[in-house]
């Protein structure tokens, strides 16, 4: 039976053909869609316990053996953290550091391979001369996070790095920084995880739509092929097996060309910067129970959901009928939308004290939200479809709004998955980008770009003399002035202070409050958003005795900036190294732009997928209506006509539904934004309308790719042999 | 001048002919039954009668104009406006209700969706079903459909009516019921009907029956 099943299923004609490519098509494209965030998880763990060894300042004490002293502190250079180890061995077996044949010596150490090339292009003063001694050798990839990643090792006398302040490791940490409290290299891989299950959810749910819309694809003459078998004699026992037999064979098909699927753009897929950094190829790896998981649960989640289509039409030997048309949905759907809604609004100037106060409002408020746009989807596009339908005054658009409202739910069910994924994608990107408005990462031509300050925090040490300030920063081509920040006291706690005349006179920086001498100010001298000058009340000719606070060196180009960066680090390798606001900002919002480029990536997914969704529900259709279609045209009906009928059919669900999911999105952002933050949503940047205009584009494209078909199946032949 | 005329018309599909040199005239308001077995060519020299099909030789004449010369656009204009038609099953578009079906061809043809649904709004009483205006294809029996697709064949007052077995899905008093209906209106509107059945007792109603046989009209009958 079951050969007889395969056999039928692939020879039974171009049609039956075509609905097993279809059906596998989906499979494919949705196995792969599954295998992209597993193996993503996989890299996420893989990436992260390669940033373990890096946190040695924290690994446990073992007693016995030599030891290593260890300190580790970032860098910049134009914006891109580096990774600065400097080691120094106690006794001759100290703990060696992953990727390095033996422990750096002082003056010398490894670089990593991308950090290599960035100094082989670089001028020294700019970079190079940060790291004293020369380079002996690569960092190898057992130590790299990622191919991009920029570390260098060095090698330095104990007495230099006791001076240093560093530490004495008696072991490399090999503890992934997820399962350890105390570490700072790295990420917590579980909300990174979360945030891919949410991708993979965002994508996997049109993918599962366009895969029961294919199933549909055809289906009438396959169940009338059924119901001729019942005719001759087979049970229904062996029409559902020879549906499970079809169903597995396109799902086993759609498998394998999926796992190929995911093999070719493994490479494209490693470029994707999830964490900030690319991975490794070799990163995205596939466990044997996932692999299984998958080959497994994909053809038997399809004999289920055959199973399932199956049971919507009723087969007997004399044909086959189709259940009733459900009841229309009803106006109660739209109540969980308006809810959600009222939700947010509720919480705006009444924002909940603790944060998981703050957790179970907005989540919930969002969840509502998009639960009540799935569920008042069908219930708005009856709605829509019949007013369409009542002011019709063209044969097509009342043709396609008395279909899209006889049966709605099918309609916005092929759009669902571009409904949710809209929605996400555009409240990610309307707060992300709002938050990153005011708090994130300056414009480069900004003094915050431009601007690099060293600050020398009281727990670092003694104050610099002004005699040890670099005299050679001033004359750095390109270096525009040199501001010197002293530290007051202010009753216990620090002020940095600045004269108003000096401050005035960069005339940068702000401007003191109006008849105030000395000004308070950010150490960094960069004005951060929501905070102001205040005056403080101290006399300027006393600013010039008090201990340094920073240095800020103000720069006209990126050159300048370097090298102002490497005369400081050299004059002061203790603390935080120099940097700019926007570094430290750009660091701060990392997070938020991955998360950004993560709903870009839902996008540029689910929109082709739901159009592809849609192209089959257009075919599909079209199939069933390709007698009374063909007939019309038979009677003189345009061509035209019938395209306008199959364009209003599929364009007004796509486009209707997209803009309600855009514009809940936003006002979901907003009234979040409004509640949590006290902003008012910033609109987003071209690159997320090129986005979404680009995925619709491309859904239109792919619906348009079906009207041949209307040419096709409505010739004069269809009505002479139905 | 004839209503409609096929002069010697030859048709083939791929190597197999389907009319080789059939003619047929027809007069203004008469109502002319096209007989035949099956694979006799009678469905196909409805086509090429109504412009559907062109044929490979020989000429179709439509009120004395040459009808086989004419482009797609114009063979569809022509039998949007002019003809009308009435198939064996599955001709209502079945997200229509039954009065919006009738309507189709005047909205087709331009008119107004008010004076399209008040055109057809008296064919409901007239053919039995006053009630039905609201019902979609899959709510009618198979006879209250065929007189839907009756109606909508008739609304715009067409020149000529095709009729390709009107009556074979029905049952035979259903049937004979469609049929008065059909040979009434038509006759009320002075239509010309082209009936293609296979059924004696449906050419029955024709005022003139012809045979086709391995297509050629190769035999007159008159009722």
């Amino acid at each position: 039976m079951i050969r007889f099943a395969i056999r039928l299923t692939v020879v039974g004609g171009r049609e039956a053909v075509t609905r097993l490519v279809i059906i596998a098509g989906a499979v494919a494209l949705g196995v792969a869609l599954l295998l992209a965030p597993i193996a993503a998880t996989n890299a996420l763990g893989a990436q992260n316990q390669r940033y373990a060894w890096l946190n040695t300042a924290v690994a446990p004490t073992v007693k016995g053996g030599d030891s290593l002293l260890w300190l580790i502190h970032g860098d910049y250079y134009h914006g891109r953290t580096i990774g600065r180890v400097e080691v120094a061995a106690q006794g001759a077996h100290a703990p060696l550091p992953p990727g390095i044949p033996r422990l750096p010596r002082p003056g010398e150490y490894y670089v990593s391979p991308a950090l290599g090339e960035l100094l082989a292009t670089t001028p020294p003063a700019e970079l190079g001369d940060r790291f004293p001694g020369h380079d002996i050798g690569v960092i190898g990839d057992a130590a790299l996070p990622s191919p991009d990643s920029l570390l260098v090792v060095i090698g330095r006398t104990p007495a230099d790095l006791t001076a240093l302040g560093a530490t004495r490791a008696t072991q490399i940490m090999t503890t992934a920084p997820s399962g350890c409290g105390q570490c700072y290299a790295g990420f917590n891989a579980n909300d990174i995880a979360v945030a891919l299950s949410v991708v993979a959810a965002a994508l996997i749910f049109p993918v599962l739509i366009f895969i029961a819309t294919a199933t549909r694809l055809a289906a009438a003459r396959r169940e009338q092929r059924f119901a001729a078998m019942r005719l001759v004699g087979a049970t229904p026992r062996q029409i559902s097996l020879l549906s499970a037999v079809e169903s597995t064979l396109a799902a086993a098909v759609g498998t394998a060309v999926g796992l190929g699927l995911f093999l070719a753009a493994r490479p494209s897929l490693a470029r994707i910067p999830f964490t900030g950094e690319r991975f490794f190829v070799a990163d995205l790896s596939l466990t044997a129970p996932d692999l299984l998981g998958v080959a497994l649960g994909v053809p038997a989640g399809a004999v289920v959901a055959a199973g399932l289509a199956l049971r919507r039409v009723r087969i007997s030997p004399l044909g086959v009928s189709r259940r009733v048309t459900p009841r229309p949905p009803r106006g109660w759907r739209a109540l969980p939308l308006v809810v959600g809604l009222a939700e947010l609004g509720y919480f705006v100037g009444r924002r909940p004290a603790s944060t998981n106060g703050q957790l179970i409002a907005y989540v919930t408020g969002f969840v509502v939200i998009l639960v009540g746009l799935v569920l008042a989807g069908p219930w708005l596009t009856m709605q829509s479809a019949r007013v369409l339908a009542g002011r019709a005054r063209r044969p097509a658009t009342l043709i396609a709004g008395r279909r899209l409202a006889d049966d709605p739910r099918a309609a916005f069910r092929s759009v669902s998955g571009l409904i949710v994924a809209l929605f996400v994608t555009t409240v990610a990107t309307g707060a992300i980008t709002t938050f990153v408005a005011h708090r994130g990462a300056p414009r480069t031509d900004s003094v915050e770009a431009t601007a690099v300050h060293k600050i020398f925090w009281p727990e670092d040490g003694p104050a610099p003399t002004p005699a040890r300030i670099p005299a050679g920063l001033g004359s750095i081509p390109g270096v525009r002035d040199v501001t010197l920040v002293h530290r007051a006291d202010d009753g216990g706690h620090w002020l940095a202070v600045i004269t108003c005349s000096d401050l005035d006179r960069l005339a940068v920086y702000g401007r003191c409050p109006p008849g105030a001498r000395v000004a308070a100010v950010n150490p960094g001298l960069v004005d951060t958003p929501g905070t102001e000058i205040e005056a403080a009340d101290l006399d300027p000719a006393a600013v010039a005795g008090l201990p340094i606070m920073s240095v800020v060196v103000n720069t006209a180009n990126h050159a300048a900036l370097e090298q102002a960066r490497t005369l400081l680090e050299n004059a002061f390798p203790r603390g935080q190294p120099p940097a700019s606001e926007g570094e430290r900002e750009a660091d701060n919002s990392q997070d938020l732009v991955r998360l950004q480029q993560l709903a870009s990536v839902v996008i540029i997914g689910s929109l082709p997928i739901a159009g592809c969704s849609l192209a089959v529900s257009v075919a599909s259709g079209l199939s069933d209506r390709r007698r009374p279609f063909s007939l019309l045209r038979l009677t003189g009906v345009q061509l035209a006509t019938l395209r306008q009928v199959v364009a209003i059919e599929s364009l007004l669900p796509l486009l209707a539904s997209a803009a309600v999911a855009i514009g809940l999105g936003f006002l979901a952002a907003e009234l979040f934004l409004r509640a949590q933050l006290g902003y008012t949503l910033t609109p987003p940047g071209w690159v997320y309308y090129a986005v979404v205009t680009g995925g619709l584009a491309l859904s239109l494209t792919i619906i348009a790719s079906t009207l041949p078909l209307l040419q096709r199946i409505t010739g004069p032949d269809t009505a002479r042999n139905e | 001048m004839t209503a409609l005329e096929a002069r010697d018309v030859a048709l083939s599909f791929g190597e197999t002919p389907a009319l080789r040199g059939a003619s047929l005239a027809v007069d203004p308001g008469e109502i002319v039954a096209i007989m035949g077995p099956s694979g006799s060519g009678k469905s196909t020299l409805l086509h090429c009668l109504a412009g559907i099909l062109v044929p490979s030789a020989g000429e179709v004449l439509f009120e004395g104009d040459r009808l086989d010369q004419l482009g797609e656009h114009q063979r569809s204009v022509l039998r949007r406006d002019r003809f009308g038609f009435v198939f064996q099953f599955g001709q209502l578009v079945p997200e229509l209700t039954a009065q919006e079906n009738v309507a189709l061809p005047l909205l087709l043809g331009g008119a107004r969706r008010t004076a399209a649904m008040a055109a057809a709004e008296p064919w409901f009483d007239r053919l039995g079903l006053a009630g039905l205006q609201r019902r979609r294809s899959g709510e009618l029996s198979g006879g209250q459909a065929q007189r839907v697709a009756l109606a909508r064949g008739l609304v715009a007052r067409p020149s000529v009516l095709f009729a390709d077995e009107p009556t074979g899905a029905l049952d035979s008093v259903t049937g004979e019921q469609v049929m008065n209906l059909l040979v009434d209106a038509a006759h009320d509107q002075r239509t010309t009907v082209v009936l293609v059945t296979h059924e004696a007792r449906v050419a029955a109603y024709a005022d003139r029956q012809v045979i086709v046989r391995d297509g050629r009209v190769n035999a007159l009958v008159r009722s």
